[in-house]
């Protein structure tokens, strides 16, 4: 009994020290993190190293100056972006790792920009944040929804993570709502609110599906349907109203029609044949602001198909029609299928009916000509 | 504290039930309705805006946000989205009428320490807006057959005036006032495009497409 207790005795005390040998010369499992803000001046120890001790510097991998050492430690002054990365100090004769620094190089946030929205009246509200320069190293954020003195939800959306999302548990409410946000990060920390009333910040998804069609036969005319977004979930009690503005793309004026209802318009007083961009935007009825714009729809109004006439006539009229020009048509001109020619510049009509009045007057002596004959 | 004297409101012409021949039904008096609603939504910015300045800050600054004490009789518009969207016809009409009888009466009581002269004139004739407004949902009330609310004894709203009620005090009834009127008549714009949605007949749905066609 009294041998193995002496051998047991040896091999606890061989592993402690084997233990305390590795602790003392192997690298640390995750380098020791570090933050530090940008521009200014950081001092890196070599871990527990003396200051008189000798060792190398590396970053990522590249060895460093020895002008930039002081002793064992690293001077590194005016900290650029740059400068971040994996740094270690190495013993310079054994080149035995002691000490690693994971350098991030950042600045504290600065107050963020925060702004809520309802485009699912009245279902709720979300809020979204951002910061307006970056701060080159990881963030949270805090968010909280008071409503008076009552503290609500605000549930972290599932797919973008600087916004988030409240229910309304009562409609018309007098009281406001106050949303804070804290910012913080290893350099600092910054917060801002904001209130308003549940009714200001009502705005709706842009209207979907703009579709813009020709009219059959109406030169001057362009059928316009869109639908109302897909995110407004009750349009039968709270109602949107729209807003249409459409212009020739050659045009920079705009012009607008107010719609109280209905998701339809006829547009009739387009330009024959000029190619138009069309777009819709949405409002509640009697809160909040407009919708942004629609994605646009192109279309150009109905035009005749040219007839098939004499190589003469043909090439004067096409060149008529392109440069008739930015001036309205001539009122009412609806083509008359009688009528030669596609309704273009003035001049084709009247060059095809001299050529007309010729080619008539030639029949016209033709047949008085045959008559005599008879 | 606030409280008002109303019976005279309480005793309004009982509008006849329309029997005309050809009757279109309430959905024109509904519309014209709505219409007032969005006239005095439009009447009070300007009305708050001016009364809220004479009050002086905090209470015309935009950021204002204080807890809400006092003002207990006032009317509440805010309500639990489910329970607002299934109330009936007739508890929809009777919620709004009650509501504007009472804010009517409380504005008289703000006419009679206005300050200005300005001021009383533009409380006055948006009190006589208000009436109107009043007299309309009596109209829709009438010609749906509900009958007018009738307040039950020991519950009538009276004015008493308070000695010990402080300056700053009032001052805060009066914000919260206003702020209940203008929710209020957001509140019956809604309440009444839902009533509107609910009396429109199908056939004019068509007529409407139609026309949307329409050379």
């Amino acid at each position: 009994m009294a041998v193995p207790v002496p051998w047991a005795c040896c091999a606890v005390l061989a592993a402690a020290a084997a233990v305390v040998y590795a602790q003392r010369h192997s690298p640390h499992e995750t380098p020791h993190v570090q933050y530090e803000r940008l521009g200014s001046d950081v001092t890196l120890p070599c871990g527990t190293a003396n200051w008189d001790a000798a060792v190398t510097w590396r970053v990522n991998g590249t060895d460093l100056a020895p002008d930039l050492l002081n002793g064992s430690q690293l001077v590194l002054r005016g900290l650029e972006l740059g400068h971040s990365g994996l740094y270690a100090c190495f013993h310079r004769d054994s080149w035995h790792l002691r000490h690693q620094v994971l350098l991030n190089v950042g600045l504290p946030p600065r107050e963020p920009v925060l702004s809520c929205r309802s485009n699912t009246y009245p279902k709720g509200f979300y809020c979204s944040w951002h910061l307006p320069t970056p701060t080159y190293i990881p963030n949270t954020f805090n968010v909280t929804v008071l409503h008076g003195s009552k503290i609500m939800v605000c549930e972290k959306d599932p797919a973008l993570k600087n916004r988030c999302h409240i229910r309304y548990m009562h409609l018309f409410s007098t009281v406001k709502y106050k949303v804070s946000i804290s910012v913080s990060n290893a350099l600092g920390h910054n917060a801002t609110a904001i209130t308003f009333d549940e009714f200001t910040i009502v705005k709706p998804d842009p209207p979907e599906n703009v579709v813009a069609r020709p009219v059959p036969s109406n030169p001057r005319r362009l059928e316009v349907t869109w639908q109302t977004p897909s995110t407004w979930p009750d349009p039968e009690s709270f109602p949107l109203k729209f807003f249409l503005r459409y212009r020739p793309l050659i045009l920079d004026q705009w012009q607008h029609v107010e719609l109280s209802d209905g998701t339809a318009h006829t547009i009739t007083d387009a330009y024959a044949g000029k190619e138009y961009i069309i777009q819709v935007a949405a409002k509640d009825n009697e809160i909040g602001t407009w919708s942004d714009w629609s994605v646009a729809a192109h279309a150009t109004p109905w035009t005749e198909e040219p007839r098939h006439l004499t190589t003469e006539a043909q090439a004067p009229e096409t060149t008529a029609s392109t440069t008739s020009s930015l001036a309205p048509p001539p009122t009412t001109k609806i083509c008359d299928p009688g009528e030669l020619g596609s309704g273009g510049g003035p001049s084709a009509p009247f060059f095809i009916s001299v050529l007309v009045t010729l080619a008539l007057a030639a029949a016209a002596a033709a047949a008085a000509a045959s008559s005599l004959l008879i | 504290m606030l409280a008002c004297l109303c019976t005279v409101l309480w005793h309004l012409p009982a509008v006849p039930a329309l029997n005309r021949t050809g009757d279109p039904g309430p959905g024109p008096s509904i519309q014209k309705t709505y219409d007032l609603t969005r006239y005095l939504e439009h009447q009070l910015r300007s009305l708050a805006g001016t009364y809220l300045n004479y009050l002086g800050p905090p209470f015309n600054e935009p950021d204002f946000n204080p807890p809400r004490l006092g003002a207990e009789t006032l009317p509440r518009a805010t309500v639990d989205l489910e329970v607002w969207r299934s109330l009936n016809d007739r508890l929809r009409l009777t919620q709004n009428y009650e509501a504007y009888s009472h804010l009517l009466c409380y504005l008289r009581g703000l006419n009679r320490q206005a300050a200005t002269a300005e001021l009383r004139r533009s409380l006055a004739h948006f009190c006589t807006s208000l009436q109107g407004l009043l007299g309309s949902i009596a109209g829709v009330m009438a010609a749906l057959g509900y009958p007018l609310p009738q307040p039950l004894p020991g519950t009538e709203p009276t004015w008493t005036p308070g000695p010990a009620h402080s300056d700053f005090l009032q001052k805060m009834d009066d914000f919260w006032l206003l702020k209940e009127l203008q929710t209020w008549l957001w509140r019956s714009a809604k309440d009444f495009n839902r009533l509107k949605k609910k009396m429109q007949p199908p056939a004019a749905a068509v007529t409407l497409h139609l026309e949307a066609h329409g050379f």
